[in-house]
């Protein structure tokens, strides 16, 4: 599974607003340039990108291994044809560049959730949207990213009960109902005694966050961002013969 | 860390409520994506329950607070925590990933089935509606994310919609029945205890 790893890599002394900001900016450019010659492209920098933030692309694959099947499944079924002459590759050419733009995009995407914390997410989410939304976002991933360990463990403990009492003979609708019943309970309860908590704690809307800086390293990519998002602009208002 | 002089804006106390239940609502989804039961007709496709979720939160938190729940899932996802199907994550996966369409559809879902099921934005109780109204509700929730994801599948992959639906959905949708049957099976038992 792909997650946060401290480091003192390129991408980890950046600014997550940064990061965010190179992610639109890259899938935008691949988006606009989905040729071989463009693609060629997008796939170097997106290799560069992956190196700058110290990530293997293979393991990056690896944690995106669920994705795979659609992505291969797309050009063949493009490609398929009712009657002669049954497989038609021209056909297939399209979606499998978008499947390769495709995977390119969510692969380079996973080097930000290596390199960046959750608290630090939260921050740039906070400064970023503005006002309550904002606010609540920060607060309610935070959260979110706290208790999904803790009602995983409570979801597994009740799949092993279930599983004790020969409940995995009983039809799928009752086994989810059942399943589904004890998990909402649990969280529900969960839910009453943290609301319990954060009220007696005083949970305020403007709570003190971790510092974030620009500092001179963000410069060049935020630079690097601009011009490809100009790039993608020039590209899909037709102005460009490039790629 | 950062000094603020601003002073302190508390939380309604009702609100802080909401906000608890929204987050744990997600974190419950989240949780559901790594639940996967053995599909009886495929079993190498296997059936999660992240859309009994979706349809929990529009019924149980409302259409307002049942979209927000499920917004901050996505966001969660987004910036690194684990949410997303076999527990990956990413912004790609909403910007990229071929089963976008189907992810954007879960707020918007979450906030059909609850207008529906509470006939507004005011919440009602919902054990004392109707199972046509729920089932009907949970239909047009349903036809949401289908259709939403069929649409994001073509529009990604630079596929026809009838070749998208073959691919990203065929093989799901008999199961949306099962998973309907077992939402109405939740909400009809005594042991539930949220209200």
């Amino acid at each position: 599974m792909l997650h946060y790893q401290p480091g003192d890599s390129l991408a980890h002394r950046l600014d997550p607003r940064t990061k965010l900001l190179f992610q639109i900016a890259f899938a935008t450019v691949a988006f606009a340039y989905t040729t071989p010659r463009g693609l060629l492209a997008v796939g170097v920098l997106g290799g560069l990108a992956l190196a700058g933030a110290d990530t293997n692309p293979l393991r990056v694959l690896w944690a995106y291994r669920f994705v795979l099947p659609f992505l291969l499944a797309a050009p063949l079924v493009a490609m398929l044809t009712l009657g002669s002459p049954w497989l038609v590759p021209s056909e297939g050419v399209g979606p499998a560049l978008a499947s390769v733009r495709n995977l390119v995009v969510v692969v380079v995407c996973g080097g930000y959730v290596r390199t960046t914390s959750i608290a630090d997410s939260r921050a740039a989410i906070q400064r970023t949207v503005p006002g309550r939304p904002g606010q609540f976002l920060g607060l309610g991933i935070e959260l979110v990213a706290r208790f999904l360990p803790v009602l995983q463990r409570d979801l597994l403990a009740i799949l092993d009960a279930e599983a004790a009492r020969l409940g995995t003979d009983r039809p799928l609708r009752e086994r989810i109902a059942t399943v589904a019943t004890a998990g909402l309970n649990r969280a529900f309860r969960r839910a009453d005694r943290l609301s319990m908590a954060m009220q007696a704690r005083c949970l305020s809307w403007n709570p003190t966050l971790p510092p974030l800086r620009f500092g001179w390293i963000d410069g060049p990519v935020v630079g690097l961002s601009v011009l490809l998002l100009t790039a993608a602009v020039v590209r899909l208002a037709g102005l460009s013969p490039l790629l | 860390m950062a000094t603020s002089t601003d002073s302190v804006d508390l939380v309604d106390g009702e609100i802080v409520g909401n906000i608890a239940r929204a987050a744990l609502f997600a974190a419950l989804v989240a949780g559901f994506s790594y639940v996967s039961f053995p599909n009886p007709l495929a079993p190498n496709i296997p059936v999660t329950l992240q859309v009994v979720g979706v349809f929990l939160a529009g019924i149980m938190l409302g259409p307002l607070w049942g979209t927000s729940a499920i917004s901050l899932y996505l966001a969660a996802g987004a910036i690194g925590v684990p949410v997303f199907s076999g527990g990956s994550a990413g912004l790609g996966y909403l910007i990229g990933s071929p089963t976008l369409g189907y992810l954007w559809s879960y707020p918007v879902a979450a906030g059909v089935v609850g207008l529906i099921v509470h006939r507004g934005t005011d919440l009602q109780d919902y054990t004392a509606v109707g199972v046509p109204l729920l089932v009907g509700a949970m239909v047009a929730g349903t036809l949401v994310i289908y259709a939403m994801g069929t649409v994001g599948f073509a529009v990604i992959q630079d596929l026809g919609l009838v070749e998208s639906f073959t691919v990203s959905a065929l093989a799901f949708v008999p199961f949306e029945a099962v998973k309907i049957a077992a939402v109405i099976g939740i909400l009809r038992r005594d042991s539930i205890a949220a209200v």
